[in-house]
């Protein structure tokens, strides 16, 4: 049978600063009708502009060098503007990465799925794409939707005119796992359901896992390997694409995986927190307050000396509020936060110096919390000057030199702005301020999301190492359980918070007893296309905790929020 | 929605008290007092007396304050000292002349503006956009003066359509100014178009490079559609405000204008009363013009709210 | 332990001003708009050795002449030599307006800087409060100072930075207002610095691209203004030689000295141009939107 997408040698080149950049080298793949493909690679490497060509787009600035796109038999390049027009929707249709951008923001969805073409009725569609409440929802503005719900609506446009073939654009990327294994779900039963060949792209090994049947891997616009999935995954040949799996963190690492130049991956055994290591800080009934809004209910926890404790949950589970709620930039609205040496409730120009210094936060997002328009060594020298841990300025140019050392980097780089460091240099130099003010507890708020995977890794090695070198109490907050799994000693899971379980990592992973924790579990992905879900998916529940009787013991500090089954089944919740 | 357009309504009111406040506390930390002006020098200290009495000056300030408001917003703005008649039928009569040259500037200047700047902003960087931006950015680049000063000499001096200057008073009915307006509106508009010319082409660029316009480009819909259904409605958002404060800048503006032309209008008559420190004039033209402001920008944010569905939907979700 | 996490290709040592100078290089509107600039600012200051006529002394028996070897642009009703006039309008125009900018630009940042930062209260009565102030025109505003205190260039100067302060406000604390919610603006807020220090090392490095741009898109309103005002009879005092006043002077003689209304048009409307082209050039190289600002 033909394919249905043929991509011969595509070269595309992107001007910019009055020369061509060459984005994409000589890239070719073919898709079979009813197949997916999916392309593979970290930021940059083209995976994205590959995609777009299918539709026959190229961006502003973007030209096409050589090579030819074939969809349905005809060169997409050489079309005339209807015959562009039909093909785009008609032949082809796209699935952005981000819903809220994607969609008009000043046209209700239902006219936007409509002016997509096709005979098929919009509320068909939407019924299609598992929207509740069609009729009501089709009236309503992109804004009043949420991200699962804006993504399903482009789902629904891209399926209007009844295509062949679907581009998928990092469909679920900024997506919480749970809803995102839900529009996987979706996607897959629809693909099937309407015989679509696919295209997805994606830098997360696990939806590839999950989703392709094969697999193209790109690194800085080359297909460095090609091969079936199951092939790959089983056994990928080149060295970058052994490196990427390798770096993926899993949900059975009980320790940190380390990788080697050609993909060699050892777990690093847990370090041993001291029986009698000294609480650094601690966090007792804590409530915080958007104005009417609970984001925080009373959570409690300690974090020891050496010691490293995960907030996990999803976006609004109030864990990075109280991440900076601890690191003083909000005053919370109930409960005592105190720390060895002063009470943290106070927000920080509250807080005396001496305290302020040894409690630091890292952010989540390094390209912003950088100033643009200062040096690296200026932004680490700031903090080590104004808390006084080097007393002049010649001791704080050095010693910013030695924390550069210390994260692994060339000292060299200390002249440079931060734009011209990479993400993963960016980030160290914030784990490197934070530093600054010789810390002994540290807050890493999602330090690695915004990274690539392989950079991922080099992160939390960095931040497990460190932890060992300077006993460090390190509170972790992740979305990722994998992640989590890999580098924390102890757990907490919140959920719109509340903490519904906790207790050593271990203990946790090895008999997730909270429903909601066994959904998170469910949902998340493995980089394995054989991969059984790591638990049973839960039941519906209902929250069952008193105000004497909250907690089920578990035995060895692991304890469960009390919870019951739901009698009757809810309908399927779409979030 | 009507939560927004109260708290919208409130606002401009508040704009408008403060800025009457200033208006008022302004004029009268003017050096000089109105009645030795009046009277002149060599005027007796009883006579002088008499009169601060007779214009109530020997009351405290916020009493007069007061006073003049309430009767602001009743339509007496006090008495001329210089033409003796009521500031507010005065004020009104040259307010309805301007307001004829206005109308065919507005007209003019918003569509003409918004047809070149979309056209502007759809065709970056092609020879269309580069005549419209070099065009505009003369157009703001000259001052209304001059741009006055050559449409007489080519409309008047060189091809005599139109009349260089306005031979009638403030009482001159409209079909007498008719012929005199043409070239007043011209030159204002000139000098508005270019802003809005330049707002609109920036905010089209923008919008034409959202990931929506690229999404419903790739849905295969014309061009036509994509550009009036998807771009316009947002690139028009930011632009409308730039309208509104054009529109508010015409107050100013024609100040100007009318002066080249002699052109019975606002403008003219705000030139003359400063000149003869015709306070109560003054004050009422400084409260008309932000009456002006004001209407504007509420104008700008209800239109704001009629193309922005976040802002209508609010509280609805 | 592999490193597949390289740097962009190294750039020798950058610092900020050297790296805005390169950036400038590259925009070839804002050369041609800072070179004109340049140009009207020289023959400003050379004047007097540009021309061997004297600006103000009158010559009746030189009146309304045409254009000659010996007054290339011509003469006014009072004899005085057209192009010196020019050469030296451009003293009172730049002088007047660039001291008035720099005034209301530097007013204006403080202000609009506290504004994003501090939020709260004392955004919102100040906000109240610039759009009271905005709602009455400038230029009546200046027209009442004026008659009121004089047209010395004292006055003109305090009266426009005054009238021009609101508005640069609004574009600083607009431009503030995208920076201060940065992450490296709320590290230091972590670290428990003064209000001042973020000000200082955090908010202004980043918004001197967009208060430059300003200072040349608010000068060329100030040229414009200045001259508007000379025009009208309430700026420059006769027989200072400014452009807005030679075009009000001559305009009535237009149609037998053409040039002595045109040469001052034109020196006004190049400052201009090239004030705007620079604001153009330097937003566009420096990635700064001036008029999405909020002009």
């Amino acid at each position: 049978m033909a394919p249905i997408v043929s991509v011969n040698s595509l070269c595309v080149s992107y001007r910019s600063g009055g020369r061509d950049v060459p984005v994409v080298h000589d890239v070719s793949f073919e898709v079979a009708e009813g197949r997916t493909l999916a392309l593979v690679g970290e930021s940059g490497s083209g995976k994205s502009t590959v995609a777009a060509t299918l539709l026959g787009h190229l961006r502003h600035g973007s030209r096409l060098d050589g090579g030819s796109v074939r969809v349905d038999g005809k060169d997409v390049f050489a079309l005339s503007v209807p015959e562009l027009r039909r093909l785009r929707g008609g032949t082809v249709a796209m699935v952005g990465q981000n819903a809220g951008h994607a969609l008009t923001p000043s046209m209700r969805v239902g006219r936007q799925i409509a002016e997509a073409g096709g005979e098929v009725p919009v509320l068909d569609l939407l019924e299609q794409v598992r929207l509740p409440r069609p009729a009501d929802l089709a009236r309503r503005y992109p804004h009043e939707l949420s991200g699962g719900q804006q993504q399903r609506v482009a789902i629904a446009m891209a399926l209007a005119a009844r295509p062949k073939v679907l581009v998928l654009d990092e469909p679920t990327t900024g997506l919480d796992v749970v809803t995102q294994r839900g529009i996987l779900d979706l996607v897959t039963a629809l693909r099937d359901e309407l015989g679509l060949a696919a295209v997805l792209v994606s830098h997360d090994l696990g939806v590839v896992a999950r989703m392709a049947d094969e697999v193209s891997v790109l690194r800085s616009g080359w297909v460095v390997e090609s091969a079936p999935t199951r092939t790959l995954f089983a056994g990928a040949q080149h060295a970058y694409t052994k490196r990427l799996l390798a770096s993926v963190p899993r949900l059975t690492d009980d320790g940190l995986a380390l990788v080697g130049e050609n993909g060699e991956r050892e777990v690093r055994a847990k370090a041993v927190v001291d029986a009698d290591a000294p609480v650094a800080v601690s966090a007792t009934d804590v409530t915080i307050d958007y104005g009417t809004a609970r984001a925080v209910h009373g959570v409690s926890f300690d974090v020891r000396r050496g010691e490293i404790v995960a907030l996990v949950g999803e976006s609004g589970s109030g864990k990075s509020t109280l991440a900076w709620s601890l690191a003083g930039l909000r005053a919370p609205s109930g409960g005592t936060m105190s720390h060895g040496s002063g009470d943290l409730a106070k927000p920080a120009r509250g807080r005396p110096t001496a305290l302020r210094r040894l409690v630091q936060l890292v952010f989540q997002n390094a390209d912003t919390s950088l100033n643009p328009r200062r040096t690296v060594g200026d932004a680490i020298r700031r903090p080590l000057r104004f808390f006084g841990t080097a007393p002049d300025r010649r001791q704080a140019a050095t010693r910013a030199l030695d924390l550069i050392r210390d994260v692994r980097l060339d000292p060299a780089l200390a002249d440079r702005l931060p734009a011209q460091l990479s993400g993963g240099q960016r980030q160290r130099i914030g784990i490197a301020r934070a530093l600054a003010g010789e810390p002994d507890v540290l807050i890493a708020d999602e330090i690695t999301t915004a990274l690539d995977v392989s950079v991922q890794a080099e992160v939390l090695r960095l931040l497990d190492d460190l932890r060992r070198e300077r006993q460090l109490a390190c509170l972790f907050i992740s979305h990722d359980l994998a992640v989590v799994r890999g580098i924390a000693d102890r757990v907490l899971v919140l959920r719109q918070g509340v903490v519904v379980e906790e207790g050593p990592t271990e203990a946790v992973f090895a008999d997730p007893a909270h429903p909601y924790t066994r959904e998170l579990m469910a949902a998340a992905l493995e980089p394995d296309p054989d991969a059984e879900p790591f638990v049973e998916a839960a039941p519906e529940w209902l929250d069952a905790a008193e105000p004497d009787d909250v907690w089920a013991d578990h035995g060895d500090g692991h304890r469960v929020r009390r919870w019951r089954p739901a009698s009757t089944s809810v309908p399927e919740g779409v979030s | 929605m009507l939560v927004f357009v109260a708290r919208r309504l409130a606002a401009a009111i508040g704009t408008l008290l403060l800025s009457s406040v200033l208006v008022f506390l302004a004029l009268q930390a003017l050096p000089g007092d109105v009645a030795t002006q009046i009277l002149g020098k060599d005027a007796t200290p009883d006579a002088v007396a008499a009169l601060r009495k007779q214009l109530g000056l020997d009351q405290p300030a916020w009493e007069r304050y007061f006073d003049w408001i309430k009767g602001a917003v009743h339509g007496d703005f006090g008495t001329s000292l210089v033409s003796g008649k009521p500031v507010g039928s005065e004020v009104a009569q040259y307010l309805g002349n301007s307001a004829l040259i206005a109308v065919v500037t507005i007209v003019f200047a918003v569509t003409g503006s918004l047809v070149l700047g979309i056209l502007a902003g759809l065709y970056r960087d092609r020879w269309a956009d580069h005549v419209i931006s070099t065009a505009s950015l003369v157009g703001m680049s000259v001052p209304e003066f001059v741009v006055a000063t050559v449409l007489v000499l080519c409309f008047s001096v060189a091809l005599p359509w139109f009349p260089a200057v306005v031979l009638y008073g403030p009482d001159a009915s409209v079909g007498q100014l008719l012929p005199a307006v043409w070239l007043p509106a011209l030159a204002l508009a000139i000098v508005m178009a270019a802003y809005i010319v330049r707002m609109a082409r920036t905010s089209v660029i923008d919008v034409m490079a959202s990931e929506y316009v690229t999404t419903a480009r790739l849905k295969g819909l014309s061009t036509w559609r994509v550009v009036t259904r998807h771009a316009l409605p947002s690139a028009l958002l930011p632009t409308l405000h730039v309208i509104a404060l054009n529109v508010a800048w015409l107050v100013g503006g024609v100040a100007v204008v009318e002066n080249v032309f002699n052109y019975p209008g606002i403008g003219k008559l705000m030139l003359t009363s400063v000149q003869n420190r015709d306070l109560p004039v003054v004050q009422a033209v400084a409260l008309i013009s932000a009456v002006v402001y004001v209407v504007c920008n509420l104008a700008a944010d209800l239109g704001a709210m009629a193309l922005n569905p976040k802002l209508r939907t609010r509280g609805r979700t | 332990m592999t490193t597949l996490d390289t740097a962009p290709p190294a750039v020798p040592q950058a610092r900020t001003t050297a790296r805005a100078w390169r950036t400038l290089r590259s925009s070839r509107t804002a050369l041609v708009g800072l070179a004109i600039v340049g140009v009207h600012t020289l023959i400003a200051l050379l004047a007097p050795l540009l021309t061997s006529y004297d600006p103000i002394a009158n010559d009746p028996s030189h009146a309304l002449l045409g254009s000659s070897w010996s007054h290339w642009a011509g003469t006014d009703q009072y004899g005085r030599d057209v192009l010196t006039r020019v050469l030296y309008g451009g003293r009172y125009a730049l002088g007047v307006s660039v001291v008035a900018t720099v005034i209301a630009l530097a007013i204006g940042t403080v202000i609009g800087c506290a504004a994003a930062l501090r939020g709260g209260w004392f955004d919102d009565v100040l906000g109240r409060i610039l759009d009271a102030v905005l709602s009455v025109p400038a230029i009546l505003a200046l027209l009442v100072v004026v008659t009121a205190l004089g047209t010395g260039p004292a006055v003109i100067v305090i009266a426009v930075a005054v009238v021009f302060v609101p508005q640069v406000v609004r574009v600083v604390r607009g431009a503030a207002l995208a920076v201060v919610p940065a992450d490296y603006v709320t590290a230091a807020r972590a670290r428990g610095e003064r209000t001042w220090s973020i000000l200082w090392r955090e908010v202004l490095p980043n918004i001197a691209d967009v208060v430059c741009v300003e200072f040349a898109m608010r000068a060329s309103w100030v040229v414009l203004l200045i001259s508007s005002l000379s025009f009208l009879g309430f700026g420059a005092d006769p027989p200072t030689p400014d452009w807005g006043l030679m075009v009000a002077e001559n305009r009535t003689a237009i149609t037998v000295v053409p040039m002595a209304s045109l040469a001052p048009i034109i020196a006004l409307a190049t400052l201009v141009v090239g004030l705007n082209l620079a604001a153009d050039g330097l937003s566009k190289a420096w990635g700064v939107d001036r008029i999405r600002e909020g002009s």
